[in-house]
């Protein structure tokens, strides 16, 4: 009885499922949900230039190092009469996926940045993002007006259409704990990146003085943590180039890459033994266990130097030892020893007022507001070569002429990351970090790992 | 709330009198269960340690059980860094509102499952357990169109509304103990001539208090801590819930979490939800008078 | 049944589910339907949907990814689910008795479904801690050393199991609000006949509550099938992909890969999946589960 009942209950269940797919694929020629008309503010696709008031969304992480925007939008509104701003925010974790929902449920937002794990080139690639170009021409914006280099500026450029105006730079930087320096009595490492006794082997030296492995984890300590950018990255540190020349010029779509090669393996394992072979750097499961839920084991006083993004200077106040900033050594890279991360502001495809959301754009990159920023942000650097100088003295107990030095060597031996450049960005940082793993509890050699890797890159950027 | 041993007459009759020798078993249970409520309290251990700590002393290694010195001035500081008292009354509107919606229409749904054996019940029974077999992430982006259509954005209803037409996990909870209910008791009504919402209301209502009052807990926690929902639905600040709010402490890849403030708006946050279940937790040991009826 | 009988009983039952059909109609209906439309095509989001008949679901089967995830998700649910369900009910029928601070305890149990995920994580980083978290200190007395657990490939799988064992208190209560309908004059009478502690249990009080039991475990089927949050805040699907979970990789595919379709296709290979274990844990129960009333006799 019962048992008919359920197959009943099922052959109904396929047969409803049946009746719809067959309904909707009837109608899949039709309007979809991506194309519905924009809906709701009431004007046609043209931006309301005529005096009435217009309604541009900023989409941002709920955090106050980026929502600091909302205390500016009085002062913004008030110079725009016709323009009003609405911040709509959302946890890091979130980001994509509101940003996803937003755009196909017809509410795309005005204005917004690669805040998520998706970079520039996945939005560029997946056509979501405006070509700025005609805007910038018909307004006459000039970069150089608003103290943006040039070369910044062509980070977010593809083909000659401008698609992104650089914000905030952050740079690669090492870090030093100078109380572990000082106790093994070495000198601290240089701020200036034209020092050419600053070089790689000459860091392994000194963190062979600091690390102190003992039973008691209390008691260990290493030299060196050397997370230079993302592992896919790393290889550039020592002049091997992993993707193609072509994958600058084409949107972050490189024809080849080369993962497997003899360069790229020996490059991997010079970092490897860091780990393995010369045991001045921990391994991610010491890092882990120490950073615990900070996630940054620096900031514990257990690693003599670290090299990582200059968004680690904003926390530096609380850190319980006095920090340094130093250059990053030369690795055999004479042109880049630093990876730069510039945040742009871009311009959604979906925009319907895309001349004032390029006005607040336009606001918010201006030598004041930048300037301003620094403060209200608790410390994000500036694009704003102007507004920089205020930007060096920001951190207590850090010397300004440090960071100073240290941004604008990293600026001249920088490049910009490839988190936001390469297309498909997220899917091969995930796979890295998985198919890597191995390496660094020593259960598989670069060597073994490396032609998997390489295979499954070129199966990502295809996709 | 009797915690002695069984001596004397009891709240309800269907507690019986146990044994009263203490054995062996007892014993053993006795001390696994000491040891798992440790465990249990782990949490709440660290919650409360951790919102007393200053920030510095949070990035120590190994970190401390205890706070060096306790910082009650973390618990005014959340006041000051979040919005959060018009966060947690979002919270309460929204909660309340949801275990109210919750309860009156998966009862009746769930009543309806339970004593009818109707023509397609079967069907509308599995179809109920299959939407909850799809994912969230796979349903998010037509049920923002959905609400988007219906003009909802940035408003409490979606996170309100679907509450009021019943909820398949606590229809398929409900109709389970409905569905324990002897048909003597209904038999009878009906000779008493009740209508059949009277039956519900009268004596299946009546009947089912720890399972309404597990539904009503259930329903609040489930709303109190949803992340995804408000997140996507709400854009004004002042109409965020607790949950978004204190997301934002985690949000920046760039800083370390205010981890201290995060455990004390976590710590606050606690409070209602601890309320209710010492409430509705009594409803267990009254019990059901079934056999008083018997 | 007569035939009057059966009209009056359908009629009844549908007013009252009638509020839940309209619900399902207005709330569910669409984005249901509209998932699995976009199940059948190539949908990034961005641009509408371009009709790819069953492409979607013969991609997945040539896909490593999703192998994987399939493999992770099954031990987890197979592994976790019945020890969750047995250590609920231990609790449950413990903390049923007439023991000193019942309610402390119960509260206690119930505990850690109460806190915000958060503050729970804070004491996952401390307890699975290689080296100072509390399961390898325990270890350690016995002279074992113990593994990274989360950030081992071998054991974040059980790390992750483990912690899901910290919800047990909602279905200790579950039980609970199930063990109030046993009459005691069943077990009473259980007793004079004889019957020792395990009998009474086997035979009273485990069809009694053998609806609830039958709820627990079609739910945690469901609910394990689906984990997502542990897997996405604690290990982000490593390390070396050993929690890479069947929605962790739905979710994936969505929202970092931009494929909607195919997403949606693994959501609707995942729900006849389970819908087919559901049906096939219904029918096996009916043979055991004991429901009272219902007119099902």
């Amino acid at each position: 009885m019962k048992r008919k009942r359920i197959k009943k209950t099922f052959a109904l269940l396929l047969a409803t499922s049946m009746l719809v797919v067959l309904a909707l694929s009837g109608c899949s020629g039709g309007k979809s949900v991506g194309d519905v008309a924009p809906s709701g503010e009431g004007d046609s696709g043209k931006s309301g230039s005529s005096g009435e008031k217009v309604t541009i969304t900023h989409y941002t992480i709920d955090s106050e190092d980026r929502t600091f925007i909302e205390k500016l939008i009085p002062d913004f509104e008030a110079k725009h009469p016709n323009i009003k701003v609405k911040v709509e925010k959302a946890p890091y974790e979130q980001f994509d996926s509101k940003l996803q929902t937003l755009i196909a449920g017809g509410k795309s937002p005005d204005v917004t940045s690669h805040y998520g794990y998706g970079g520039f080139a996945e939005y560029y690639n997946k056509d979501m993002l405006l070509d700025l170009s005609d805007i910038i021409k018909e307004d006459g914006f000039k970069a150089s007006d608003y103290s943006i280099p040039d070369d910044l500026m062509k980070i977010y450029t593809v083909k000659d259409h401008v698609y992104g105006i650089p914000v905030n730079m952050y740079v690669t930087l090492m870090l030093y704990n100078k109380d572990m320096f000082d106790a093994a009595k070495v000198p601290y490492p240089p701020s200036d990146y034209e020092d050419k006794s600053w070089t790689f082997d000459k860091m392994v030296e000194d963190a062979k003085k600091m690390t102190h492995v003992s039973d008691d984890i209390a008691k260990t300590q290493y030299g060196v943590d050397f997370t230079w950018s993302e592992r896919d990255m790393r290889p550039l540190y020592f002049g091997v180039e992993p993707y193609s020349q072509d994958t600058w010029s084409n949107g972050g779509v490189p024809s080849e890459t080369h993962f497997d090669s003899p360069d790229v393996i020996a490059a991997y394992n010079k970092l490897f033994n860091l780990i393995l072979k010369d045991k001045v750097s921990p391994t991610t499961e010491w890092s882990k266990s120490v950073a615990g839920q900070n996630g940054d084991a620096f900031v514990t006083g257990k690693l003599g130097m670290t090299v990582s993004g200059s968004w680690s200077l904003a926390g530096s106040n609380d850190f319980p030892f006095k920090v340094g900033v130093a250059a990053v050594p030369a690795g055999g890279n004479d042109k880049v020893r630093s990876v730069l991360f510039v945040d742009p502001l871009l311009i959604l495809k979906g925009s319907k007022h895309p001349k004032e959301a390029f006005e607040w754009i336009k606001y918010l990159v201006s030598d004041e507001v930048q300037e301003k920023s620094i403060d209200l942000s608790g410390g994000n650097p500036p694009v704003n070569t102007k507004a920089a100088e205020t930007y060096y003295k920001h951190f207590d107990g850090i010397d300004p002429a440090d960071v100073k030095k240290v941004y604008e060597g990293a600026v001249k031996y920088g490049f910009e990351s490839y988190n936001h450049l390469i297309t498909n960005y997220s899917q091969i940082n995930d796979m890295f970090i998985n198919e890597m793993q191995p390496i660094d509890t020593g259960h598989k050699t670069v060597e073994e790992v490396m032609p998997t890797i390489q295979k499954k890159v070129m199966e990502i950027i295809k996709r | 709330m009797s915690t002695i041993p069984a001596a004397g007459p009891t709240a309800s009759p269907s507690v019986t009198k146990r044994r009263r020798k203490v054995d062996g078993v007892s014993i053993a249970s006795f001390a696994a269960l000491i040891v798992t409520t440790f465990l249990m309290l782990l949490p709440l251990f660290f919650m409360v340690s951790t919102s007393l700590k200053s920030k510095k002393e949070l990035l120590r290694f190994p970190p401390t059980f205890l706070p060096d010195s306790w910082q009650w001035s973390n618990y005014k500081e959340i006041f000051e860094t979040l919005n959060f008292g018009q966060m947690y009354m979002n919270s309460l509107i929204i909660g309340i509102l949801t275990v109210v919606g919750t309860l009156l229409s998966s009862a009746l749904a769930a009543y309806g499952f339970a004593r009818y054996r109707g023509k397609g019940s079967n069907f509308w029974f599995m179809l109920m357990l299959s939407t909850m077999m799809l994912p969230y992430p796979a349903i998010m982006i037509p049920q923002f169109i959905l609400f988007s259509k219906l003009n909802w954005l940035d408003t409490f209803l979606p996170l309100i509304v679907p509450a009021f037409f019943g909820s398949a996990y606590n229809i398929f909870l409900l109709r389970q103990f409905f569905s324990t209910l002897p048909d003597e008791l209904f038999d009878a009504g009906r000779i008493d001539g009740c209508s059949e919402f009277r039956m519900w209301r009268q004596i299946a209502l009546p009947l089912s208090g720890p399972a309404l009052a597990t539904v009503a807990i259930f329903a609040f926690i489930y709303s109190w801590n949803d992340l995804l929902t408000p997140v996507l639905y709400l854009s004004s600040s002042d109409k965020f819930t607790l949950p978004v709010g204190m997301s934002s402490f985690t949000s920046s890849r760039f800083r370390i979490p205010p981890w201290h403030l995060l455990m004390v708006a976590s710590v606050l946050a606690m409070l209602p939800i601890v309320a209710l279940f010492a409430v509705a937790q009594k409803r267990f040991v009254e019990g059901i008078v079934l056999t008083g009826i018997k | 049944m007569t035939h009057r009988e059966s009209r009056r009983q359908t009629f009844y039952m549908y007013l009252f589910i009638s509020p839940w059909i309209l619900g399902f109609l207005v709330f569910a209906l669409y984005p249901i339907l509209s998932s699995l439309y976009y199940s059948f095509t190539d949908y990034d989001i961005i641009h509408p949907p371009k009709f790819v008949g069953l492409a979607n679901y013969t991609e997945m089967f040539h896909n490593d990814l999703f192998w994987k995830s399939v493999v992770v998700t099954v031990r987890y649910t197979f592994i976790s689910v019945p020890i969750q369900l047995l250590l609920a009910l231990g609790f449950a029928l413990l903390l049923n008795q007439k023991i000193p601070f019942r309610g402390f305890f119960r509260t206690a149990m119930y505990f850690p479904s109460m806190v915000s995920g958060v503050a729970m994580s804070l004491l996952w980083y401390w307890i699975f801690n290689p080296s100072i978290g509390l399961f390898n200190y325990v270890l350690s007395w016995f002279g074992i050393k113990g593994p990274a657990w989360l950030m081992s490939p071998d054991y974040a799988l059980y790390a992750l199991m483990i912690m899901s064992f910290w919800a047990a208190g909602s279905g200790m209560i579950l039980f609970l609000a199930g063990l109030q309908g046993v009459p005691s004059s069943l077990v009473e009478a259980a007793k004079l006949d004889g019957a020792g502690r395990f009998r009474i249990f086997l035979n009273v009080t485990l069809p009694m509550i053998s609806p609830v039991l039958l709820f627990q475990l079609i739910m945690g089927v469901i609910d394990s099938f689906q984990v997502f949050t542990q897997a996405y805040v604690m290990t982000q699907g490593g390390p070396n992909y050993s929690t890479w979970f069947y929605v962790y990789n739905l979710y994936t595919s969505a929202f970092k890969e931009y494929r909607a379709g195919y997403s949606s296709a693994l959501a609707w290979v995942l729900l006849i999946v389970v819908m087919l274990f559901t049906a096939l844990i219904m029918k096996f129960s009916n043979r055991y589960v004991h429901y009272e009333g219902g007119g099902r006799k």
